[in-house]
């Protein structure tokens, strides 16, 4: 409990100080000045986006080389906070988009490809709705998650060849554009910290998953009392 | 039994079954022409218009028509646990599921071989000169198509409404091969056609990563 | 500071959603906790 606690109040200071950072500490971007900071967050999201599919990717493969539980519970958890920071990476694209360049989306390669890797898990999360057996659930959607995952790069790659052949306003420049040190320091703390809380995220839900395991094996557990109880009668008058 | 044999004795049961209903192949063809038509409200079919529009319009269609037509390729193996039956027999799980890919391949390739003359009067774009590297185009595109939709029509036949999931879990999966088989048949529409090296490249490569994984994950996909 | 309210709608939205995802899970995992004890002590007594 105890380092629970300290945990969360070390997040909480972190989130704190990278909002400070990404607000006051870096310094003024010449031609979108303060809008360009939501860069920060935005590349932020998309890191632990990424690190949340990678682990969700490992996740899959585990569980059906392994067919331990837990690497379930990591797919489903880690598929899970991938979708939210993936919400999170669009809607700051939609409120940079709006004010620097006065349109609400562009279909950029990187905001389509975000947009599409969303609706592919989300995809997953109602695939594993829709299974009701434990074990046929994590097979099934391990299989749609390697799918999604060998998909990813193909959909990035695809989106920025129809990109180079149908220009259109670039949204992020991409952080090789000549960065002030001061940027590229408040970058990696903000990419940090959001890695941080995701991964912190990520671990209550895993704990979630194996709590509602551990239920499922009482309930087991109890009918199964239940079915001898009632049927000792019967054995009685054998 | 080799893989080719056993692939070949799946594909010839799959054949034979929809022969004898022909079902499959006739609404497949109907609903994709159902979308040509409905797509024609959408723009006037002039001849610049279509060639804009026209190949994403083709491929539109297919993708539906196809992510529709191949949810029984698993689903009717539910009825009476067929797969079962399957799943005993010497061979391995991936002849299965080739078989499968490779009956599926077929009929929408009959249903493409049926449409692509249909669109090109509807929409008045000539094929004459095209037709081979279209051809190759087409295959490419529905290689993936039919690979990618066998394999989540066999994930969705154990889960409940399976007819939406199918489509749900497809369609976004295929964006990059939409993409690249658009622009490819774009290419061949222009007025100078050419066949886009780049774009054949992303679909071949997309057929090889797809296959390849559902060579590696065919054991899981259709165990018990 | 020139277009500041999408900005701090931008930072506001993002933690939100987390806070919110964050707050989902407690509250499901508080009332996992509660259902898992009822059962154990079923089973122990019952």
């Amino acid at each position: 409990m105890k380092a629970r606690a300290a945990i969360t109040v070390a997040a909480a200071g972190l989130i704190f100080f990278a909002g400070y950072a990404a607000l006051f500490i870096a310094p003024d971007e010449a031609t979108m000045h303060e809008i360009q900071r939501v860069f920060y967050f935005h590349i932020s999201l998309w890191t632990g986006m990424y690190t949340a599919l990678g682990l969700a990717f490992v996740g899959n493969v585990a569980w059906l080389v392994t067919r331990q539980p837990k690497w379930d519970w990591l797919g489903v958890s880690a598929v899970e906070v991938g979708v939210v920071c993936c919400t999170g990476g669009l809607i700051t694209g939609v409120l940079w988009g709006k004010p620097a360049w006065g349109i609400w989306w562009t279909w950029d390669a990187r905001l389509t490809t975000c947009f599409i890797l969303w609706l592919l898990y989300i995809s997953y999360l109602i695939l594993r709705g829709l299974i009701e057996e434990p074990p046929r659930r994590a097979t099934l959607s391990a299989v749609f998650g390697i799918f999604a995952f060998l998909d990813a790069p193909l959909v990035y790659v695809s989106n920025r060849l129809w990109r180079t052949q149908h220009p259109a306003p670039v949204l992020f420049g991409g952080p090789d554009a000549g960065l002030d040190p001061r940027m590229v320091r408040v970058m990696l703390f903000c990419m940090v910290t959001v890695v941080i809380v995701t991964l912190i995220v990520l671990v209550d839900r895993y704990r979630l998953e194996g709590m509602r395991h551990e239920l499922d094996e009482l309930q087991l557990a109890a009918e199964a009392r239940e079915f001898r109880l009632n049927s000792a009668p019967f054995k009685e008058s054998l | 039994m080799t893989l080719a044999r056993a692939a070949a004795i799946i594909l010839t049961k799959e054949l034979r079954l929809e022969f004898r209903a022909r079902e499959l192949l006739t609404i497949t063809v109907v609903f994709a022409l159902v979308i040509v038509v409905l797509f024609s409200f959408a723009f006037d079919p002039t001849a610049g218009e279509s060639r804009r529009y026209g190949p994403g319009l083709l491929w539109i269609a297919f993708l539906f028509a196809g992510s529709l037509m191949l949810n029984p390729s698993f689903a009717r193996e539910q009825s009476n646990q067929t797969l079962d039956a399957l799943r005993m027999a010497p061979i391995s799980p991936f002849a299965i599921l080739a078989g499968k890919m490779l009956a599926n391949l077929m009929f929408l390739g009959v249903a493409e071989l049926i449409l692509v003359p249909v669109f090109a009067v509807l929409y008045n774009i000539s094929l004459a000169g095209i037709v081979g590297r279209l051809a190759l185009v087409l295959l490419l595109g529905t290689v993936g198509l039919v690979v990618t939709g066998t394999v989540f029509s066999a994930v969705a036949s154990h889960a409940r409404m399976r007819e939406l999931l199918l489509p749900l879990l497809l369609l976004p999966l295929l964006a990059p091969l939409l993409i690249a088989a658009v622009e490819a048949t774009a290419a061949l529409f222009a007025e100078q056609p050419s066949l886009d090296r780049a774009w054949l490249t992303l679909l071949a490569g997309f057929d090889i990563v797809f296959l390849t994984a559902s060579w590696l994950l065919s054991d899981y996909l259709l165990e018990e | 500071m020139r277009n500041f309210h999408f900005l701090l709608a931008a930072w506001m939205a993002v933690w939100a959603v987390f806070f919110a995802y964050e707050l989902s899970i407690a509250s499901r995992t508080a009332k996992l906790r509660a259902d898992i004890e009822r059962l154990k002590r079923q089973l122990r007594d019952g």
